[in-house]
């Protein structure tokens, strides 16, 4: 009982992971919290929604087309709505954001209507497999793997690639990132991108599970927020732990303790956990220079 | 500030005290009671505004928990009226002693935190307030919400929206005077360079913890007081409205407005009761036009709504 618990809880996680991971990567370079990743992400999936359903296409086409869709979204809302608020104080980016997130809600009903769809799960209807004696649900172990795959690949592209080297220059310092020869508008808009396909493939993941509409990512991206500033937000895996940490809590406090507190009290604990550990559980200080 | 100086805008003040007045005679004689709905609207959010500006425009703090506040004057006032049997005049401002409490309490977390992480410890806060309001059925009604009962004033009914509107005015042009003084006083220069720098204000004998702890409070006072005329002016509340979306709006009222400034709330209340309204006809496009307001004011106007203001002012002189 008590394993799939935790294996619902990884799962569930393992989303909010790649919520916070979309958030992280874009408030490392840009310094913005972007409220409007939710929609960004609800946008994404429902673009994959049409390709599957409406032009019938297989999954094989439609998960490299989504992602660069959703790269492309990352790019034009960098350069179109970040891009003149970098030398404004950053709640005003936060706010445009904001802005962003009700307008794309808006568009979306307008395209796809306010019911509610069906997207079909990549893995089907198959029944759930046995490991190491606990039940776990394809949907499940899907989640799972593909959000550490991402983690991993995100991880090595900022490590060991020439353009994730430059967008770590660029979060680290700007204008010294620039002096060195790095574009950093180039890489911020990587970021954006990097971030963008973190949250449609979040969105992919967990549109089958739940349903489809456009109120898909509102709790999702409230949870990704709070994951990856439980963890820590200074780096990947910090935000990851944090994220799957979320998940796993709320699921055994939703069993255990209480069905209709569960929320609550993982926000309780939040605040907790703030109290002790003011930057997160992993969190590094940032030394301040006053 | 000199002599001369203030008694000019000790005249200003009067003068526009004075128009208010006479403008707000005529509105609740002649004009239909939706539009006087939509001004104590107006006004109810502007003291929200008002008090959050207090803590993120002057003391530079966050806080995406504040709809939490505004449900705890709501539902304090409502029920003490309906269980107590209190005037609203009673039981309004001991809802918004209430929420002080609350607030310097939800300041004691935030002393180490920035940022983010306040923001989402703020949020967490609003969270569980919302969640224990609907949960705490015997009390509250939970989910079907909680009717409260008309209010009089000594025996005066003023349930009516004309006579609510005179309510709500007194207390906004209370709240604005009392705001203005403690933003141009002590207070508020201790805020300011808190938001500037906590280390300068701490090595300029500035008590950091303890100014902190006031702008919570005092931001949370305002928002109940605001909760609690808005659960007297439509008279049925429903935890369902207070939500995190409510903490969203209310710092994006106050971003649009322009940070920092008394009047620049006003402005940002107005500006969010108004344009949903003015755009209300068309089907699913109030959210695309409000959400693309806001991102065009901030990219076009950094400085909020009134910058608007003092940039016609500067061309003037």
């Amino acid at each position: 009982m008590i394993a799939e618990l935790i294996v619902g809880g990884l799962a569930s996680g393992s989303l909010y992971a790649l919520i916070g991971i979309a958030i992280v990567l874009v408030l490392q370079a840009t310094e913005v919290p972007n409220f409007a990743q939710g929609e960004m992400a609800m946008f994404a999936t429902f673009v994959a929604y049409t390709l599957l359903t409406t032009y019938g296409l297989s999954w094989w086409v439609v998960l490299p087309a989504t992602l660069l869709f959703a790269a492309v979204q990352g790019l034009v809302v960098q350069q179109v709505v970040i891009r003149p608020l970098l030398g404004a104080p950053i709640i005003n980016a936060v706010i445009a954001t904001l802005g962003l997130n009700l307008a794309l809600h808006s568009v979306a009903g307008m395209i796809w209507g306010n019911q509610t769809h069906v997207l079909p799960s990549p893995v089907g209807d198959q029944p759930p497999f046995q490991m190491f004696g606990v039940n776990v649900s394809q949907d499940s172990a899907l989640t799972i793997a593909v959000s550490v795959a991402m983690i991993i690949a995100f991880t090595l592209i900022l490590r060991h690639t020439r353009a994730g080297i430059a967008l770590r220059a660029a979060s680290q310092n700007q204008s010294v990132a620039k002096l060195m020869g790095i574009a950093v508008s180039r890489a911020f808009a990587m970021a954006w991108a990097m971030g963008a396909m973190a949250g449609a493939v979040a969105g992919l993941l967990v549109a089958p599970i739940l349903f489809l509409d456009v109120n898909l990512m509102g709790a999702l991206l409230i949870k990704g927020f709070a994951g990856a500033v439980l963890g820590g937000l200074s780096n990947l895996g910090a935000v990851f732990f944090g994220g799957l940490m979320l998940g796993v809590v709320e699921n055994l406090l939703g069993a255990y303790v209480s069905g209709t507190f569960s929320e609550a009290l993982s926000f309780t604990l939040i605040i907790v956990v703030l109290i002790v550990a003011p930057n997160g559980i992993f969190g590094r200080v940032k030394s301040q220079k006053v | 500030m000199p002599v001369a100086d203030t008694s000019a805008s000790t005249k200003r003040t009067l003068l526009t005290a004075a128009v208010s007045i006479a403008a707000l005679a005529l509105i609740t004689s002649f004009a239909g009671g939706y539009f006087v709905y939509l001004l104590n609207l107006i006004g109810i959010f502007s003291l929200v505004a008002i008090g959050l500006n207090l803590l993120i425009g002057f003391s530079g703090q966050s806080s995406l928990g504040h709809a939490g506040f505004f449900a705890i004057g709501a539902y304090a006032s409502g029920l003490l009226t309906k269980l107590l049997g209190l005037p609203f005049w009673v039981a309004i401002p001991i809802a918004g002693a209430l929420a002080t409490v609350i607030g310097a309490l939800i300041a004691l977390p935030a002393l180490r935190l920035k940022n983010l992480y306040l923001a989402i410890a703020t949020l967490g806060f609003g969270i569980v307030a919302q969640k224990l309001i609907f949960e705490w059925r015997t009390l509250t009604g939970g989910g079907g919400g909680l009717q409260v009962p008309p209010p009089t004033f000594l025996h005066l009914s003023v349930s009516d929206g004309n006579r609510m509107a005179w309510v709500i005015a007194i207390t906004l042009a209370a709240g604005t005077w009392a705001a203005s003084r403690v933003a141009s006083g002590r207070t508020g220069r201790a805020l300011v360079m808190l938001r500037e720098s906590e280390a300068a204000a701490g090595c300029t004998g500035i008590h950091v913890a303890r100014y902190k702890v006031v702008a919570f409070a005092l931001s949370a006072f305002y928002t109940a007081v605001a909760g609690g005329l808005y659960a007297n002016l439509v008279r049925y509340i429903n935890p369902e409205s207070f939500g995190v979306n409510m903490s969203i709006m209310f710092l994006a009222m106050i971003v649009i407005g322009g940070l920092g400034s008394v009047r620049g709330a006003l402005l940002g209340a107005a500006f969010y009761v108004a344009v949903p309204e003015a755009v209300r006809g068309f089907k699913d496009a109030p959210g695309l036009i409000f959400g693309l307001s806001l991102m065009l004011v901030m990219i076009l106007l950094p400085g909020g709504l009134i910058s608007l203001f003092r940039k016609r002012k500067g061309n003037a002189a």
